[in-house]
């Protein structure tokens, strides 16, 4: 049943789109695409569900050859466990969910068909990324997200800042995919094969167990980083950041399911599953990417007023969180926060996106274009961006306030996504994925002994604090106190039940007592992946347990001694003595995280509540660090002032050279030759003969380039003469 | 017998065509159309059977031509050559109906030169006769000519001259070569034993022999470079490739789509069917990794790849652009051959095959907005996504292969490129991946500057593609999407003779070593 059901997973949204591409082509386009990719979605989201019957402990890779010469083959195929499913599920459910809302959101748009079907396209290519089983098919899948991230971030291409985000986000993850692509050549060279399990040949992950030495391990370290770049673009991690903010011109519900919930977390899926390949030094700087980028992300998220970049940076400082997992061994972790945050953050921006709606955003958006349209310029575009684009009024939370009685839907909903994403325990799903990566760095730098994970842990602490600030800055902004745009606050509404429908359902999924995803224990387990390479505590520690059958994500929310109990006896001393290092870190952490969240919470409230302090005078008195936030630590000003700038620089000195230099060249002998000729024959001429010589040099002359206008009707002659010529030839020759 | 016949009956159009009336144009296009058309039913009969060995007898030919010499009129294909020739045949009759409507002038001379064109690739593509192949080699040269100097743009003059001269210069040398090679060919251990010959599988098979004149390193040496250059100029490699430009920008449509489609593949596959196979030593001189030398030609592929992308990231005329893209890209099928791996010249063959299916679209679509808008100016567009949705989507779609998006044909080329080069070069592999990045950023820029933001007001009334447009398109995405999922169709056509091929140059370098 496997090969079916994936089968229609992948060709159900895949339909959708190539219905609407050939009727695009012959200028039509289906009344109700949008019912048509929805219904897609809802098929896979069915199959999915029923995939979670099929896994089964240590499968194999269903493939096929795709490319076969002489020695090598290279193979595409489906590999299902858990990890697999898990991801199918959470993709499916965002999409489908998103594709709901999108009824409502996009309602009116010019091009509303072709926004289901860049939805379809992109959860096709998404589902494909996941259900991969070999390094190639996963870039296939990669870069054709990317693609439709590229689509849909210029969706309103009209707009330049959207021409220019979705241009910048293509781009800037290209560049990682090139890390990525490097890795996976260094990795082909030294394996002969770019799958990643065990199937007709020996998988990536087999072949790495054999290999020894430290001299193997350096090249390793080296692959696994280059891999792990396609994943700093694809998942923003600090520096290639910069364009997930921008990429929030897209519509909202592109930002919620692409650029919150699924592709830019496919980037810590890859990393996730290129664990095993993962050496010490390799997780140590996917450890530091991660936790900086948490850091980093979450400080510039406090100053944001425009509601979607706030979310954007936490987007961001979140999947640092799940990059640290894994660096930190903990990659269970990691992709349990990628499940929860997958859920709760689509939620946020599913929210924001009501809010948008609520002030009308779309038709204002529309009627601008319209308006505006002629009398833009048109000699801006430049690959270099400008900057300190004016938040739209829609999305400025300066511009709003006291939303909560107006949308109480709204509000009630998004409220439940910040208590998860703010880390508040026990009943909201965030907090369990987000002690399982504390615990689990803490643990691994109690195991290693390692001062860097002490300080990965610090950073990760410190962002847990803040991110739990800027949230409740938000929620405080938004939807508490008096209304600050009286005009704007009229006007709003609550959306209608296609877009609440869907709010209410995630709101759901972020509680995990009925979330039934990591309900389930017996379905939901690790892969069961040796890791030679990495620290010792990725065989020890509870998190991996040798791929043992038993514990799971069910592991983060059942209590620990319960765990504990299952695992009993089946350890040696020493993992018992890791082992129980790691509860001791969970524990710590536990207690840790909820302090800062509940200092960032009260912090907050303090701020934007109950305004005891204020903002303002903080950001006056210590307004270097505040400028440095609010310019996003400068990273954009370095990209475009420099490297874009150099790169065109470099372009245009290129094309000078070959114009001057190369060309000029040739010209140059080719007049240098002509002249030369003309003298010789001069020469010649004055000397020997002239009459017949003087027919010479004409002809030299025209060859040089001062032919006279051809006319065509002497062509026809001339390929009659040529023609008569060849049988000629022919005959001649013949005869000889 | 049905090969030859392939080859000649665009002659016999052309001879058809010069018979008509000048005045019935409409009948001069369906007649060309219909020349053009029966090498393409031809080509799609030679697909659907290539692995029934027993038709081969059908395409393969081999009669005496010029006794004195030991010239022969001989013909056949092989994997690399039927993929060419099925690329040729299926480029021209797209070609004539991108000439329907924009040839202004002198339809009838037109359409003549360009069945004498096809003949002229379509022969080159099969020759087995090292002068059969020359004579070729030659006759695409003289429509070419006239084509860009009679029916192309303001500066057509000039660009045809350049491209007359450049590839004269070229096939001057190439002569000498196969002067030398033909000299030598009867030569063993010094002493004249056999009947010399222009016969390219003899030739292999002699320069493989121990002891052979044409099996002498240095004399292999000499003559790859002969040859070489010779090819080189058409690819073009830098710095041979200044015509280029040049000759596109000045070309009418059709004829840059043959331009780029074939002519530029011409000079890999003498490179693959010359260099490679009959001079092994040569190839393993210029490939074996060691000094200047050892890595020369790796290192030009890389200097195209990079080169060709930054040039092209410069330009401001559409065509210009997609002009130095083509050279980049080709710089990938050099840097695949010189890998002599099954993974590289794999990666190069069939960068060949879908760079001329894809730049074949790029510049078709460049001639459809050029007819429209009769300027070629990116920044004078924006905003025509709203306007032209149809055109919009296809030019995304040429676009995005172009530049190596996985799921599309161009992807596997070059990926396969630099996965096989990486192997014997990793640095000028890593290194070339530059390439990658600056031609996503050339095509994206172009991209926004003529379809995103807001409509230019002057070309609020520009009409969207028509039928007769998209038919000459549809044909070309559908393998590039196809090709891009299943490379496996025009893979196994020739895996067989890549194999060969490879297990005779990673030999020669082996025994180099």
């Amino acid at each position: 049943m496997v090969i079916p059901l994936i089968s229609i997973i992948l060709l159900c949204p895949l339909a959708a789109f190539v219905i609407f591409a050939l009727l695009g082509l012959a200028k039509r386009s289906f009344p109700r695409q949008d019912l048509l990719s929805t219904a897609a979605m809802l098929a896979a989201l069915v199959c999915s569900f029923l995939l979670l019957r099929e896994v089964v402990p240590d499968p194999k890779p269903h493939t096929v050859n795709w490319i076969s010469v002489g020695d090598f083959t290279f193979s595409m195929g489906f590999y299902l466990d858990s990890v697999t499913v898990i991801m199918l599920i959470v993709v499916t459910l965002v999409s489908s969910l998103v594709h709901i809302f999108s009824i409502g959101y996009m309602h009116g748009d010019p091009r509303y068909p072709r926004f289901f079907a860049y939805l379809s396209l992109f959860s096709f290519s998404m589902l494909f990324l996941v259900v991969s089983d070999n390094l190639l098919g996963i870039y296939i899948g990669w870069e054709l997200v990317g693609l439709c991230s590229y689509l849909l971030i210029g969706f309103w291409f009209e707009k330049d800042s959207a021409a220019n985000a979705c241009k910048k986000a293509f781009l800037t993850t290209r560049v990682g995919d090139v890390g990525m692509f490097i890795g996976m050549m260094m990795l082909f060279a030294k394996f002969k094969t770019l799958s990643l399990y065990d199937g007709t040949e020996n998988g990536i992950f087999t072949l790495v167990e054999g290999l020894s030495g430290t001299g193997d391990i350096i090249w390793l370290s080296i692959a696994g980083i280059l891999i792990f770049c396609g994943a700093i673009g694809k998942s923003a991690q600090v520096p290639l950041h910069t364009w997930l903010p921008d990429a929030m011109e897209g519509p909202t519900p592109v930002s919620a399911l692409i650029h919150a919930a699924t592709m830019v977390a496919a980037g810590v899926y890859l990393t996730a599953r290129m664990f095993p390949i993962l050496t010490d030094t390799s997780s140590l700087v996917i450890a530091y990417i991660g936790g900086i980028t948490a850091l980093v992300a979450a400080t510039i998220a406090i100053v944001r007023f425009d509601i979607k970049r706030v979310l954007a940076y936490s987007t961001v400082s979140q999947l640092g969180y799940m990059m640290l997992a894994i660096g930190a061994g903990s990659y269970v972790a990691g992709l349990f926060h990628l499940t929860t945050h997958a859920f709760f953050k689509a939620l946020l921006f599913l929210g924001s996106g009501s809010v948008i709606h609520a002030f009308h955003a779309m038709h204002a958006h529309h009627d601008e274009d319209h308006t505006d349209g002629e009398a833009h310029e048109h000699d801006d575009h430049s690959l270099v961006h400008e900057h300190g684009s004016e938040i739209p009024p829609d999305q400025d939370m300066r511009n709003m306030g006291g939303l909560r009685r107006k949308m109480p839907w709204t509000f009630g909903t998004m409220l439940v996504a910040t208590l998860s994403i703010s880390g508040v325990p026990f009943l909201f799903s965030g907090f369990w994925s987000k002690d399982a990566i504390l615990g689990g760095v803490l643990g691994h730098a109690m195991v290693s002994h390692s001062p860097h994970y002490y300080i990965l842990f610090g950073m990760a602490l410190i962002a847990a604090g803040i991110t739990a600030f800027y949230m409740f800055r938000l929620i405080f902004m938004t939807f508490f106190g008096e209304p600050r745009n009286q005009e704007m606050h009229d006007m709003a509404h609550e959306s209608p039940w296609v877009m609440v429908v869907p709010l209410l359902v995630l709101a759901v999924l972020s509680i995990p007592i009925v979330n039934p995803i990591w309900f389930n224990k017996d379905y939901v387990k690790p892969p069961p992946q040796s890791h030679i390479h990495a620290p010792a505590h990725a065989q020890l520690g509870p998190d991996t347990k040798t791929g043992d059958a038993n514990s799971g994500f069910a592991f983060f929310w059942i209590s620990e001694a319960q765990a504990a109990e299952e695992e009993g006896g089946k350890n040696t001393e020493k993992a018992d003595d890791a082992y129980r290092i790691h509860k001791l870190a969970h524990n710590i952490a536990m207690v840790l995280s909820i302090c800062v969240a509940g200092l960032g919470i009260l912090l907050s409230w303090l701020f934007y509540h109950r305004r005891r302090f204020s903002a303002e005078s903080v950001a006056t008195k210590f307004s270097p660090v505040y400028n440095l936030f609010w310019n996003k630590y400068y990273f954009d000003e370095f990209y475009d002032g420099v490297l874009v700038a150099l790169t065109v620089w470099k372009s245009r000195l290129f094309a000078q050279f070959d114009g001057a230099i190369v060309d000029g060249t040739v010209n140059g002998v080719g007049t240098v030759t002509r002249q030369i000729f003309a003298a010789f024959i001069g020469f010649f001429d004055n000397r020997v003969v002239d009459g017949i010589v003087n027919r010479v040099a004409e002809v030299t002359w025209a060859a040089g380039g001062r032919i006279r206008r051809i006319q065509t009707g002497a062509i026809q002659t001339y390929l009659f003469v040529v023609l008569g010529g060849i049988v000629l030839i022919i005959l001649i020759f013949r005869a000889l | 017998m049905l090969l030859s016949l392939m080859i000649f009956v665009p002659l016999l159009g052309m001879i058809v065509v010069l018979l008509l009336p000048r005045e019935s144009e409409e009948l001069i296009k369906r007649v060309t159309l219909a020349f053009t058309l029966i090498p393409l039913i031809l080509a799609v009969y030679l697909y659907i059977t290539h692995n029934q060995p027993d038709l081969e007898h059908l395409w393969k030919q081999n009669v005496p031509w010029i006794a004195t010499f030991n010239i022969q009129y001989h013909v056949g294909i092989d994997g690399l050559s039927a993929i060419l020739i099925l690329l040729t045949a299926l480029l021209g009759p797209i070609c004539v109906l991108a000439s329907w409507r924009n040839i202004e002038k002198g339809i009838k001379a037109y359409m003549a030169l360009f069945l004498l064109l096809e003949t002229g690739m379509l022969g080159f593509f099969a020759a087995l006769d090292l002068f059969l192949f020359f004579v070729f080699f030659e006759l695409t040269l003289l429509p070419m000519y006239f084509l860009i100097g009679v029916w192309g743009g303001p500066r057509r003059e000039y660009a045809a001259i350049k491209f007359f001269l450049y590839t004269l210069f070229g096939s001057v040398l190439m002569l000498v070569a196969i002067i030398a090679v033909y000299l030598n060919s009867n030569v063993i251990n010094g002493i004249a034993a056999e009947a010399r010959t222009f016969d390219i599988p003899t030739l292999i098979e002699r320069a493989a022999t121990e002891g052979h004149a044409l099996a002498n390193g240095t004399f292999q040496m000499w003559v790859f470079l002969g040859f070489f250059i010779g090819f080189a100029v058409k690819v073009p490699i830098f710095p041979f490739h200044t015509w280029l430009p040049d000759a596109h920008v000045e070309a009418p449509t059709a004829i840059s789509v043959i331009l780029a489609g074939v002519l530029l593949k011409m000079g890999t596959y003498g490179l693959v069917r010359i260099n490679m196979d009959m001079l092994p030593e040569g190839m393993a001189f210029f490939t074996n990794g060691a000094g200047f030398w050892g890595n020369s030609l790796a290192l030009l592929g890389f200097i195209n790849i990079v080169y060709g992308s930054f040039c092209a990231l410069a330009q401001t005329d559409f065509k210009k652009l997609v002009a130095y893209s083509s050279i980049g890209h080709m710089g990938f099928v050099i840097l695949g051959l010189a890998a002599g791996n099954e993974v590289g010249v794999t990666g190069a063959i069939l960068q060949m095959f879908n760079h001329g299916v894809i730049s074949a679209m790029l510049f078709l679509l460049v001639g459809v907005l050029y007819d429209r808008a009769h300027h070629r100016e990116i920044n004078g567009f924006g905003g025509l996504g709203n306007r032209m949705p149809i055109y919009t989507g296809i030019t995304t779609l040429a676009f995005m292969a172009s530049l190596g998006l996985p799921g599309l044909s161009g992807f596997i080329g070059e990926a396969f490129s630099l996965l096989g080069a990486y192997e014997r070069f990793p640095t000028l592999a890593i290194l070339s991946t530059i390439g990658i990045v600056v031609g996503a950023a050339y095509f994206l820029w172009t991209l926004q500057r003529v379809f995103l933001g807001t409509l230019n007001p002057k070309y609020e009334a520009l009409p969207e593609i028509n039928r007769r447009e998209i038919l000459t398109l549809v044909p070309l995405g559908i393998l590039t999407i196809v090709l891009g999922i299943w490379p496996h169709f025009a893979i196994e056509m020739f895996s067989e003779s890549v194999v060969e091929l490879t297990t005779k140059i990673m030999g020669t370098l082996q025994a180099n070593l």
